[in-house]
């Protein structure tokens, strides 16, 4: 990666948009690795912890999904001064729990929280990044999973292309010797959910929730005849698909609509 | 000619703020306005999903309270299903809620809040941060805290899985053990933790309190207002985090109102106003009266400030001592100086640490039983706690099945909003004078709001939009004249 004039390190910067921060703060608590960071990068915008400011960047991190017009003009505008642009967390990527507004009508979420002073408030369907500008290279999660952050980073430094995991969840899961959250009664999404957490919630006692949107040739079909089998529907499988992967789903996948 | 100033995106809070103040034709403030441009809708998409999924789903509204509103969300389903978590569960909830408590009030002091007064408000903005504070406390201060936070998220970690987001509630329980080697180490850092805060304590003695400028600012009128305040207690009416009634006490310091969880729609209403996503709760029964404090109007107050109010004192030894020490310095209860928040938020971090210290030491806490499955048909739960920016209200109903039919959400900033609405607009009136003003009056102003250490994801728990903060200047025909970028 070509690198600012000024002391030879690339210049750093993170944005955040609708989301709800989480994915920032996860990087306020890598302590340990800060000040390494510190020595390779310089961190040139970062609101939650600082109050400068900066005007080109090598390497932007984008947190949150885009959800007004204002936040069209602001990606536009980051983008053209970053030579490389990351989505950072699974708002930025795919829209996450955000989008699960878009599934329903605009002026009804608005109505629900506003009553009759629904109007003075606008609102678009929460987006990913990618549907504006171009995104470079995605950190999934909500949150996003601190050693693939780590990882991302580390290879934009390095200048080469970081290598992001492409199969399920229930792999992690297996290696981990879980008894399965299915065969536990519990519905899970470990099935079609893309890893990189290290199946943190199945470990944990909980069913996952899909928060790393889906792997990227999941058998659709199969997937509804599987959580049908464990005695779920069709509807409520859907809609708890959705959680995190509106937007997905509602673009590729149209299983169960015909 | 008049003047609009706009502080537009607010720096070191959590969500996305606006600052708009109108000056006159003489320069001074006609009005400030702090607003949260952005909705997200969470009451909404909850509808039509089944309940068990509601923990995971709000703790997305804030990825700074995530347990808080985890916890909440927990309690809510309890009360849904009706079912009573074994006494191991409910220690394991407080235990983890506490050491997260421990966690967002330094987070705050040292991080948020902390750099106004460590490095002073006039301090040129590119020192007032995190790395600033350190430069000033000394780096082994600041690897003391690091370290300390550090512990503690490990630890939660080590319960529910993740520290932002975690995993750890379900409907009368929890979802994991508490094995001898955890609860030893909890033991541990609970006592680094009491000592941390004890350390905080006289942190902010030796640079706060024995200056007698910052006195001075933290007293003066333009951050003081006289409001209503609320705060959940237990039976003895200390201050608690994770259960019990909740208190209003009024601006003279007397009871007003003790009421259940279950009961709040009977105390609370909520006001909407046209320049801002934020709605505005008030108590119903006095009424919404504008935006002016005093004891006929409905405004109340939640967070550090507005707890210690509400209560009669703190359930641990060494927090006890400073929550009177608190009172006596400042001048008696109630305390009506926003700024003295800071204080206060230090002493429930000791409270905190201490109940750390409390909870693992009990036995029952690696208990085995540590989830009472649910059998009840559900319909309706309402489930409180006291996040750490004030009291937090979820409230859904659901069909026999369990699927969310309407979900409520009153979230600590939000039950600050009206008077953080008041405070940033008395703070600008009072510190803009003839048209004057520069960065250090400014972060003066956004100082009145970062006291409550406001957290506009969560008020607004809903979406369109980006919002960190920005000044701007307007005149008196509406023209923008400045902005301030943040």
């Amino acid at each position: 990666m070509s690198q600012s004039e000024s002391n030879g390190k690339p210049k750093v910067a993170f944005f955040d948009f609708t989301s709800c921060e989480g994915c920032q703060l996860n990087k306020l608590n890598f302590e340990n690795e800060l000040l390494d960071i510190l020595e390779l990068v310089d961190i040139v915008e970062f609101r939650e912890a600082m109050d400068d400011k900066a005007e080109e960047y090598d390497i932007a991190f984008i947190e949150g999904s885009i959800s007004t017009p204002t936040c069209i003009e602001r990606i536009y505008d980051i983008r053209r001064r970053a030579k490389v642009l990351v989505a950072l967390g699974q708002c930025a990527v795919s829209g996450g729990i955000n989008a699960m507004k878009n599934a329903m009508p605009m002026e009804e979420v608005q109505e629900t929280v506003y009553g009759n002073d629904k109007y003075l408030f606008p609102s678009i369907p929460a987006m990913p990044v990618s549907a504006v500008v171009k995104v470079d290279y995605e950190v999934r999660g909500c949150p996003m999973s601190p050693p693939e952050y780590l990882h991302v980073l580390k290879s934009l430094i390095l200048g080469r292309k970081p290598e992001i995991k492409d199969y399920a969840v229930c792999v992690e899961c297996k290696l981990k010797e879980n008894e399965c959250v299915l065969e536990k009664g519990m519905f899970c999404l470990g099935p079609i959910t893309r890893a990189g957490c290290d199946a943190i919630c199945p470990s944990n006692g909980q069913y996952c929730t899909g928060c790393r949107g889906p792997v990227s040739n999941i058998n659709k079909n199969g997937a509804v005849e599987m959580l049908k089998r464990y005695g779920f529907s069709t509807e409520e499988a859907l809609k708890r698909m959705k959680m995190f992967n509106t937007n997905e789903l509602e673009k590729e996948i149209k299983w169960g609509k015909e | 000619m008049g003047q609009k100033i706009i502080i537009d995106p607010i720096t070191r809070l959590e969500g996305h703020g606006k600052i708009a103040i109108f000056l006159n034709n003489k320069g001074n403030v006609d009005r400030a306005y702090f607003q949260v441009p952005e909705l997200r809708g969470f009451e909404k998409f909850a509808e039509g999903r089944p309940a068990e999924d509601m923990p995971q789903i709000t703790s997305r509204i804030c990825g700074v309270c995530p347990t808080a509103h985890h916890i909440a969300s927990t309690k809510a389903l309890d009360d849904l299903y009706k079912v009573d978590p074994p006494p191991t569960a409910k220690k394991i909830r407080e235990l983890i809620y506490s050491t997260f408590m421990v966690e967002d009030h330094a987070l705050h002091f040292f991080f948020l809040g902390g750099p106004d007064f460590v490095l002073g408000p006039n301090a040129p903005k590119a020192v007032r941060n995190i790395l600033g504070v350190l430069q000033k406390v000394g780096l082994e201060t600041g690897k003391k805290v690091i370290a300390m936070r550090r512990e503690l998220r490990e630890l939660i970690t080590e319960m529910g899985g993740k520290v932002i987001h975690p995993v750890l509630g379900l409907p009368g329980g929890v979802s994991k053990k508490m094995t001898e080697e955890v609860q030893q180490r909890f033991v541990k850092v609970g006592k680094d933790a009491v000592e941390f805060a004890l350390f905080s304590l006289k942190l902010f003695e030796d640079v706060v309190l024995s200056d007698s400028s910052y006195v001075d600012i933290i007293t003066s009128d333009a951050y003081t207002h006289r409001t209503y305040y609320m705060g959940l207690v237990d039976e003895n009416n200390h201050v608690n985090f994770y259960d019990g009634q909740i208190r209003v006490v009024d601006p003279e310091g007397n009871e007003y109102a003790k009421f259940k969880p279950q009961e709040y729609l009977n105390m609370v209403a909520e006001h909407v106003e046209p320049w801002t996503y934020v709605k505005f709760p008030f108590l119903k029964n006095i009424g919404w009266k504008g935006f002016a404090d005093g004891k006929d109007s409905g405004i109340y107050s939640v967070a550090p400030l507005a707890r210690l109010n509400a209560a009669d004192g703190m359930a641990t030894p060494k927090a006890q001592e400073y929550y009177l020490k608190y009172f006596e310095t400042l001048g008696g209860k109630p305390v009506h100086f926003t700024l003295a928040n800071h204080w206060a938020r230090l002493i429930e971090l000791l409270y905190a640490a201490e109940r750390i210290v409390e909870l693992a030491g009990d036995p029952e806490i690696t208990g085995d039983t540590i989830r009472i499955l649910p059998d009840k048909t559900p319909r309706e739960g309402i489930g409180v706690v006291e996040a750490p920016r004030g009291t937090l209200f979820h409230h859904y109903q659901t069909d026999e099945r369990g699927v969310i039919t309407k979900a409520n959400l009153v979230v600590a900033t939000q039950n600050n909003a009206a008077r953080i609405a008041m405070s940033v607009d008395k703070a600008a009136k009072s510190l803009i004078k003839e048209g004057h003003y520069d960065d250090g009056i400014l972060n003066q102003i956004e100082m009145a709001f970062r006291a409550y250490d406001p957290c506009h994801a969560c008020a607004t728990h809903a979406f369109p939009g980006e919002m960190p903060l920005v000044i701007e200047i307007f005149n008196q025909n509406g023209r923008k004249v400045t902005q301030i970028n943040r």
